[in-house]
């Protein structure tokens, strides 16, 4: 081990935080679902430090299969994304506040 | 310090950096280029930890596929005014506060694991095998295929269905009766 294994769980911490605040106040959603990809990318840090650690691959399975989770994610988000903005130009999660156009 | 430790202090730093650039620029091909630094950083310290096969998926996948397709999305859409307007919402300090309590839960949460961990590790690393190196393209594989099966065959179902549902959503609803 390089590092301490709690070194790289704080990395991974401080990443996460980043995209929660990020997924939280950003106004564009797009930049929204970027910070989830943020999120997705910490949990996928420690999932592979505890693999190097334990000296055990399940983690980094469990981390490819959050990467085809992101994926899916990336593609059903921008998918809604472009058919809201088909109805009202502008991707601001300010802006849907009603249910049926 | 030795060249391993400060190559991964570098990557830790530069990951939180561009993290951070990419949650706080107002332009959003800017922050999509600060995420895709991002990536890169974070697919370097999955090399200082072993992970080979994970970084190279993190590389092709996340940065090469995923990113791209944000890149696509966000010059398709075409914001003029995103630079104009305010880019966070008026309950910025709330969200700021839950990210910043979240991380430091977590920091502090992290020093119970370290114990824990290093008994762990002693009793794993005691089995023996003549299994291929951890994070190698063969080790991913027998796991994946052996009894990551069922989870891997879900995963691939995952996708169908985002595939389908993405073209669903994104098709142009068809004009007449």
């Amino acid at each position: 081990m390089i590092v301490p294994m709690g070194t790289i769980m704080g990395l991974s911490a401080l990443l996460f935080g980043i995209g929660a605040f990020g997924f939280l106040a950003r106004r564009n959603i797009i930049l929204m679902v970027v910070s989830i990809e943020v999120m997705l990318n910490a949990v996928n840090l420690s999932l592979a430090g505890f693999s190097h650690q334990l000296n055990d691959s399940r983690g980094q399975v469990l981390a490819l299969l959050v990467i085809a989770v992101a994926a899916a994610e990336a593609a059903v988000g921008l998918g809604l994304v472009l058919a809201m903005n088909r109805n009202r130009p502008g991707a601001h999660i300010a802006d849907l506040t009603s249910l049926k156009w | 310090m030795n060249a391993a430790e400060a190559t991964f202090y570098y990557l830790a730093a530069a990951s939180v950096g561009s993290a951070l650039l990419a949650v706080t620029r107002s332009n959003p091909v800017h922050s999509m280029l600060w995420v895709l630094a991002l990536f890169l950083h974070v697919a370097g310290i999955f090399l200082l930890l072993g992970a080979e096969f994970l970084a190279a998926v993190q590389v092709i996948v996340y940065a090469g596929a995923i990113l791209i397709f944000y890149l696509f999305v966000v010059m398709l859409l075409d914001l003029p005014d995103e630079e104009a307007g305010p880019r966070y919402g008026p309950h910025w300090p709330f969200a700021a506060a839950a990210g910043l309590s979240f991380a430091a839960l977590a920091w502090l949460a992290r020093t119970q694991w370290i114990g824990a961990l290093d008994g762990a590790r002693a009793v794993s690393a005691a089995v023996p095998g003549d299994t291929p190196e951890l994070g190698s393209a063969a080790a991913i594989g027998f796991a994946l295929f052996g009894p990551f099966a069922l989870p891997f065959e879900i995963a691939g179902l995952v996708l169908l269905a985002a595939i389908i549902g993405s073209v669903v959503l994104a098709r142009r609803p068809e004009v007449g009766p």
